[in-house]
């Protein structure tokens, strides 16, 4: 008998009736594997996770159909807090998962012992023994809620796994995170599943969960629609055109196959290497010929929009956030690049004037941000802050777009137009009456993204705008990027997603410690790998496939690389 | 802030419960006695038990800070307009001070002096988790000590996130220094953001407590060991007694 067996659940939230969360949904997970679940946003995959830890239908109400067995016990009948102790359930919000009643990362994680009633040196043992299985021992007297994304959320493990689950079940414990953070968390993760702990981990991260996992599910409407080995089923969804994050690597060996360069038989590469051994195989055999890329972009220029002149900014304390940057930037997409720390979100508060420099000065579109206010400031530049949920307050998606007309003062007729357009380009037509609040994360994003578009600036800001979303989201917002770009305007992302840099960027800049470490076009930016990296940047895959073929100039995406090697790219 | 100082003096040591009921009959004793002089006394031996705790330092600065202009307004509105009022002090041109009225303002200054560093005390040299453990131990619901404890740290966490709001929604171009018509508009603006997200944290956290074995009924056990000794007994013992004695003599006086 499998660990976990699910046969035929339906499941329909209370609060949402005549929508089906799960919809047929049967599988078997066994002792000791590693599966990983994918698929779009409000495809079922958190109902599955609430599933499988009995939350449905223990906490949330609804109408549930078919059964669940986890370790030979009908979740129907056991108890949450006593599945708890078999299923080890991690969120995605690093933070609001803490208890929020702590003062050390050490009484966080004695927490569910103490729920347990063990006894004082037990509770000791056990949570030493799980800080130490996660690589945060040396943070036990540190407060909770001071630490970074990617320590907190291995103190949320740790806290689980203090009670010696059975199964690790990880619902987006990455997307909020930074590659650093993520990369940690991931890293953890495999070792426990290679101790032997049973793992599940629902992500978007296909290109690490699909190396990690030895099983993984799609999931679209509620149903688990492919499932199998990770390299089979990426081929599978290719062939389908499911919407999902393609893992570079894949997404191209999956066109040398559909040219037949490459037998369909073969398994999809899932790294930079096996995907660069590939292409090498294909040239030798003559399948096809080097070629230059095209440099399909060039530089945009025009007037400075905005001017940076030696800027240095501090937040009360001795360490420099920002030390010494100038820059000038006139017209198309700026991606800002760099670790968590390094000065990102400090240099896009200057671009408004919602902070202003220590020493040095701001000019944008001409005026110094230190003799206006921020209201002033807004009319030339439109910053979208990363969290939805830190703004919205409207009772509709169409009132709250409006939000950005109304404050620029613009006319009724005027104000419409604007929000008819920014509906249109954020596809937000048929969403326009309800309340935001009851969308999912990915399209309160969107409304927030919406709503600074009708403010007709020249200048857009957007924060880490594709985090969270979803592959028609990204490409949603790509589309976005270029359409404002050919509308003349400045597009500064402040991004940790390199993929789509690549794609969008006319200009990367990479900041360290305060300072600029690299700044000009993406394809010179990116092939400095190794200046990078002291940034905690990885550069696009395509790139470094392209690295390792001996390509000049370098590629940027897929559709580069494969046309540098003569392929082109199929529909 | 306000926030526990780690340390190992004779006041750290003590129970958390009897530091409380320490506290409280302090204050109410204070009250009972006549004049300024008893409290003053009280207050100058709390001010040398924050020096030997080693929290002299972060007792003094939200002491003065509270007690300063509460006492410059008492002296001046008392000294000036006390009902009682019958010996002239000082006379500058038409404003005369009387005594009563001065006397009046510097009890009441020494009774609210002994009631901020009583619990000042208190919070400064006992560990929240420890209060929560110890109060728990006498019968306190677990959930109503985890409420205590969370509550704690609700207010920074949501000062923190007013802020990014503000910010927010100024990027949006929210207009912070209108007119007044707008700005009360901005307050929904702030508002329901703050608590939209306080609500989605909320659930999280709920369900992450839920995952941490919180529901559970039957007996609970703490990482953290509250000491309890015979020092602690003798003083929860004696602090109501002498109080009770206090109230006596007043009745009888």
């Amino acid at each position: 008998m499998s660990l976990i067996e699910i046969a035929d659940v339906a499941f329909t939230y209370a609060a949402q009736p005549g929508v089906r969360a799960l919809d047929g949904v049967s599988c078997a997970i066994e002792r000791g594997s590693f599966v990983g679940i994918t698929g779009p946003a409000d495809a079922g995959k958190t109902s599955l996770c609430r599933l499988i830890a009995g939350y449905i239908p223990h906490l949330f109400d609804g109408e549930l159909s078919g059964e669940v067995v986890v370790d030979g016990a009908p979740t129907r009948r056991v108890p949450v807090e006593e599945l708890a102790g078999k299923v080890g359930y991690v969120f995605e919000n690093p933070f609001d998962q803490l208890t929020g009643a702590s003062l050390t990362v050490l009484e966080e994680v004695a927490f569910a012992l103490e729920n347990m009633g063990l006894p004082r040196e037990e509770i000791e043992r056990r949570a030493w023994e799980s800080m130490r299985l996660m690589g945060i021992d040396h943070l036990a007297d540190r407060h909770p809620m001071r630490l970074s994304g990617g320590q907190s959320q291995r103190v949320a493990i740790a806290s689980v796994l203090a009670m010696r689950p059975e199964i690790l079940l990880l619902d987006e414990p990455t997307s909020q995170l930074d590659p650093v953070g993520a990369e940690e968390v991931f890293e953890t993760v495999l070792r426990l599943h290679q101790q032997g702990l049973t793992v599940i981990m629902v992500s978007q991260d296909l290109e690490r969960l699909s190396r990690y996992a030895d099983r993984l599910l799609v999931m679209r409407g509620g149903r688990i629609v492919l499932e199998g080995e990770p390299r089979e089923v990426l081929g599978r969804a290719l062939a389908s055109g499911l919407p999902l994050v393609m893992p570079v690597p894949a997404a191209v060996g999956w066109q040398l196959r559909q040219v037949e360069a490459v037998p369909v038989s073969r398994p999809l590469p899932l790294t930079v290497e096996e995907a660069a051994a590939e292409i090498e195989g294909v040239l030798q055999a003559g399948g096809s010929d080097l070629r230059a890329v095209d440099p399909v972009r060039e530089g945009r220029s025009g007037e400075p929009q905005v001017r940076l002149e030696g800027v240095s900014f501090s937040y009360g304390g001795q360490v420099r956030a920002l030390e010494d940057v100038s820059l000038e930037m006139d017209a198309g997409c700026v991606c800002i690049l760099g670790q968590n720390g390094s000065g990102k979100t400090t240099l896009m508060k200057h671009l408004n004037g919602l902070l202003k420099p220590s020493s040095g000065r701001v000019l944008v579109r001409g005026e110094d941000t230190r003799d206006h206010r921020v209201a002033h400031l807004a009319r030339h530049v439109a910053l979208a802050f990363q969290n939805p949920d830190d703004q919205l307050f409207r009772s509709s998606v169409e009132r709250e777009v409006r939000f950005g007309a109304e404050n620029m003062g613009f006319p009724p007729e005027e104000a419409e137009k604007l929000v008819e357009r920014a509906l249109d380009l954020l596809q937000l037509r048929d969403v326009r009456h309800r309340k935001p609040y009851d969308l999912g994360l990915s399209w309160r994003k969107r409304v927030a993204i919406a709503s600074v578009l009708t403010m007709a600036s020249p200048v857009v800001v957007l924060d880490e705008p594709t985090g969270g979303q979803d592959a028609e989201g990204i490409q949603l917002l790509g589309a976005l990027v270029e359409h404002l770009v050919g509308e003349g305007k400045l597009v500064v992302v402040v991004t940790h997603d390199v993929e789509f840099a690549a794609e969008h960027a006319d200009r990367a800049i990479a900041l360290h410690a305060g300072r600029v470490l690299l700044d000009g076009g993406p394809r010179e930016v990116f092939a400095q790998a190794e200046v990078l990296a002291r940034t905690h940047v990885h550069p696009p895959a395509a790139l470094l496939i392209g690295q390792r073929l001996g390509l000049a100039p370098l590629p940027l995406t897929p559709q580069e690389l494969l046309a540098a090697v003569g392929i082109a790219r199929q529909r | 802030m306000l926030e526990y100082v780690q340390g190992d003096s004779f006041l750290h040591r003590l129970n958390p419960v009897t530091k409380l009921v320490v506290a409280t009959c302090l204050v109410v004793a204070t009250f009972l006695m006549p004049g300024f002089a008893p409290s003053l006394v009280v207050a100058l031996l709390l001010l040398a038990c924050a020096w030997l705790a080693g929290v002299a330092g972060r007792a003094i600065r939200p002491t003065l800070s509270i007690l300063a202009p509460l006492a410059i307004a008492l002296l001046l509105i008392q000294g000036m307009f006390y009902p009682g009022r019958q010996t002239p002090v000082v006379t500058v041109g038409p404003i005369t001070f009387w005594r009563e009225g001065l006397l009046y303002a510097l009890t009441f200054t020494c009774r609210i002096a002994v009631i901020i560093l009583a619990f000042l005390l208190l919070m400064l040299t006992t560990h929240p988790k420890a209060l929560s453990v110890a109060l728990v131990q006498r019968g306190m619901s677990p959930k109503l000590a985890y409420v205590f404890l969370a509550s704690l740290q609700f207010i920074p966490e949501m000062q923190r996130r007013a802020l990014i709001i503000s910010e927010a929604q100024q990027a949006r171009g929210l207009d912070t220094r209108a007119n007044l018509w707008r700005r009360l508009g901005s307050l929904t603006v702030m508002l329901v953001p703050l608590i939209a997200g306080a609500l989605i944290a909320a659930e999280t956290r709920f369900l992450a407590l839920e995952a941490r074995g919180f529901g559970r009924k039957g007996q609970r056990t703490s990482l953290l060991e509250v000491p309890d000794g015979g020092v602690d007994r003798l003083l929860r013992w004696a602090a109501p007694a002498l109080l009770l004695l206090l109230i006596a003599w007043k009745v009888v006086a």
